[in-house]
């Protein structure tokens, strides 16, 4: 039996008497990537930024490593890392300076926090542009830099929100292929994506958010087979299927 | 608070970054102060402008005042006719005007008396009363003249001495003594302490110290535009540390543009001695804390970037208005009782004691005791609102 580390229960958000999040409940399991897939509008930011302890839900609450978002906000702070939808960057800094900023604010010592910073660009395959200033970077790379401050500090959970949106081909390679190392590392980790093929590929669980709800969740094999021959149809299928709608609408 | 010295440092990093806005900023107090020290600092002389109604242009002696105003470095002459003259007086386009009657020369050469006569508005304002004693001195100059000459004429009477040739000695001797008086004045300038200086400097600076505010009203939408505000939260820097850190943030930068103000004045004008330089920059890091504060007030509530700016620069521009920063506010007035509202008023107070005054810290406790208090309680504030507001925390 896998070790559940992160449980959201019923939780709930309007903005302006529009239901954003709509009782959504899940569990995932230490060590897995978890998708949370959706079209535009089906509440994944909202609910990642309740997760993170950004927003606070209208009801419901979230269990991290045993913490609650409520109650125990700075304990889960410590445990997790994000990388926001929108770039989260100090433009006018370098690459480098904006990781090692971060990492201090996660609570590293500053040489722990530069001696990080270069590994995690190194590992983005950054670390010739280290001293670059960020606002000189291309799209794909400041992409690869918001993605390298979320795992400044060692978090156990790292919550990535639409990740490779606006990416070339090269740097989302090197987006998928760091989270799936980082997974084989141990880390946990939730992705949400508007991408099928994306979830596909990289997720072993899969939620389908429609609405502010959750319509179907499982492994994305099983998801397939719901709806036919596994290996002939994909998980736009299964939305379409679901929802009576095509997802790129 | 280890955290908010982190996020201090961050910030400022980022300003020192912008090699626009850097030296944009730092230029503004040099600039600024060479414009006061161009207007204030160089010349300070007195140079006038005396203006005359001759209604006795042909006589000798008329001509000979005029021509001993018209030596005088100091003054420019200006003859005016009646007519002119009193109009200019009735619309107050002059303060102060001198009129030589038509009799004058003649009364003089009778031996009689005569008036010049100092027509003014109001006091005549203070160009019009220096250039009026500069006149008196002149007439005095010339009824000592006539004194001694009638004194000489009289002990001489009798001889066969020509009136003209002691008329001629005499004069002479007033010359001799004139260039080498019993009682000389000799002018010593003690570094350059122009006065008007001393009543623009504490404006200026309050002034710059304002502009904290509006750097500090961005602190938190900046952030918010960024993206970074909502990650930060999502680590452990707390919001205290946070708007801590904000808060340093805006008095380093506050104090770097005093403290070149103040380093100017200090080492080129020698406006102060050194223990004075050092309270005024007390004063000036006080008075920092306390706009920063009040930066940060604004930076959380507001929603943009032009938002922030706006209030920011009308909270200052109110302030500088009603804080006695460029004209004095009397007391009792209602200006007075809306003076107290204003941060500009305290600093104000406080730096013309120590550099206007000669006073030192002991003597604006009251003043730096408003300004921490604003500090403080603007800091608490902030962070209230911050809770209170959509999205905050
Ligand atoms: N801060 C906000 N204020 C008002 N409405 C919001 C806000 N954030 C999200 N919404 C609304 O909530 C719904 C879900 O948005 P979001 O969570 O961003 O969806 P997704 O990330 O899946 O695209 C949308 O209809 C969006 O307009
Ligand atoms: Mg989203």
């Amino acid at each position: 039996m896998p070790e559940e580390y992160l449980v959201a229960q019923e939780l709930h958000k309007s903005f302006n008497e529009q239901k954003a999040v709509d009782g959504v409940s899940f569990t995932i399991y230490r060590g897995e990537i978890f998708g949370l897939l959706g079209p535009n509008g089906a509440g994944k930011t909202t609910a990642i930024r309740m997760m993170s302890t950004v927003l606070e839900p209208d009801r419901g609450d979230v269990i991290i490593g045993g913490h609650s978002v409520r109650r125990e906000a700075d304990a889960v702070r410590s445990q997790i890392g994000v990388c926001p939808q929108e770039l989260a960057l100090y433009e006018d800094l370098s690459a480098l300076d904006n990781l090692v900023f971060f990492g201090r604010m996660a609570g590293m010592s500053g040489k722990e926090a530069r001696a990080q910073a270069m590994a995690r660009l190194e590992l983005m395959g950054l670390s010739e542009r280290a001293k670059g200033k960020v606002d000189k970077f291309s799209g794909g790379m400041k992409r690869r830099v918001n993605l390298a401050v979320g795992l400044m500090g060692h978090p156990e959970m790292l919550f990535l929100d639409e990740p490779t949106v606006g990416v070339d081909p090269q740097s989302r390679n090197n987006i998928y292929e760091t989270i799936e190392g980082l997974r084989d590392g141990g880390m946990t980790i939730l992705y949400t994506t508007h991408y099928m093929e994306e979830a596909d590929r990289l997720c072993d669980r899969v939620a389908i958010m429609d609405g502010g709800k959750i319509i179907a969740l499982d492994t994305p094999y099983e998801l397939r087979s719901q709806i036919g021959e596994p290996e002939r149809v994909t998980l736009e299928d299964v939305f379409l299927k679901l929802t009576g709608r095509s997802l790129r609408d | 608070m280890f955290k908010a010295i982190l996020v201090a440092i961050h910030e400022v990093r980022i300003y020192l970054q912008d090699k626009g806005d850097l030296a944009f900023s730092l230029l503004l107090p040099v600039v600024t102060f060479a414009l006061m020290y161009g207007a204030f600092g160089g010349e300070m002389e007195f140079h006038g402008t005396a203006h005359i109604v001759n209604q006795d242009p042909g006589g000798s002696y008329s001509v000979r005042l005029l021509e001993q105003l018209e030596e005088m470095d100091s003054v420019d002459l200006e003859l005016l006719s009646r007519e002119e003259a009193d109009g200019k007086l009735e619309r107050s386009d002059l303060l102060m005007v001198i009129y030589i009657p038509e009799d004058f020369s003649a009364k003089l050469v009778s031996g009689e008396q005569t008036q010049l006569l100092f027509r003014q508005r109001g006091n005549g304002g203070q160009e019009g009363q220096i250039v009026a004693s500069l006149v008196r001195g002149l007439a005095e100059r010339m009824n000592q003249e006539f004194t001694v000459l009638s004194q000489a004429s009289s002990s001489l009477a009798g001889r066969e001495i020509s009136r003209e040739r002691i008329e001629i000695a005499t004069q002479k001797f007033l010359e001799r003594e004139q260039e080498h008086p019993l009682v000389g004045v000799t002018e010593e300038t003690m570094g350059s302490s122009p006065d008007l200086v001393n009543q623009f400097l504490p404006g200026v600076v309050t002034m710059f110290v304002l502009f904290a505010i509006t750097l500090g009203a961005q602190a938190i939408v900046q952030e918010r535009r960024l993206g970074t505000l909502e990650r930060l939260l999502t680590t452990r820097l707390s919001v205290g540390q946070l708007f801590f850190g904000k808060f340093l943030a805006g008095i380093s930068r506050g104090f770097l543009q005093t403290l070149i103000l103040l380093g100017l004045s200090y080492i080129v004008l020698q406006l102060f001695t050194p223990l004075a330089f050092i309270e005024c920059l007390v004063i000036a890091l006080v008075f920092a804390a306390a706009a920063s504060a009040l930066g940060l007030i604004i930076a959380s509530i507001a929603r943009t970037e032009d938002q922030a700016t706006w209030i920011a620069v009308f909270l200052t521009m109110s302030m500088v208005m009603t804080g006695g920063t460029f004209f004095e506010i009397s007391e009792g007035s209602v200006l007075y009782t809306i003076s107290r509202v204003s941060l500009n008023t305290y600093a104000n107070d406080a730096f013309k004691t120590i550099i206007a005054q000669g006073g030192s810290l002991t003597d604006v406790g009251m003043e730096l005791g408003v300004l921490a208090g604003v500090a403080v309680v603007g800091l608490t504030i902030s962070r209230v609102l911050f809770k209170v507001m959509p999205g905050g925390r």
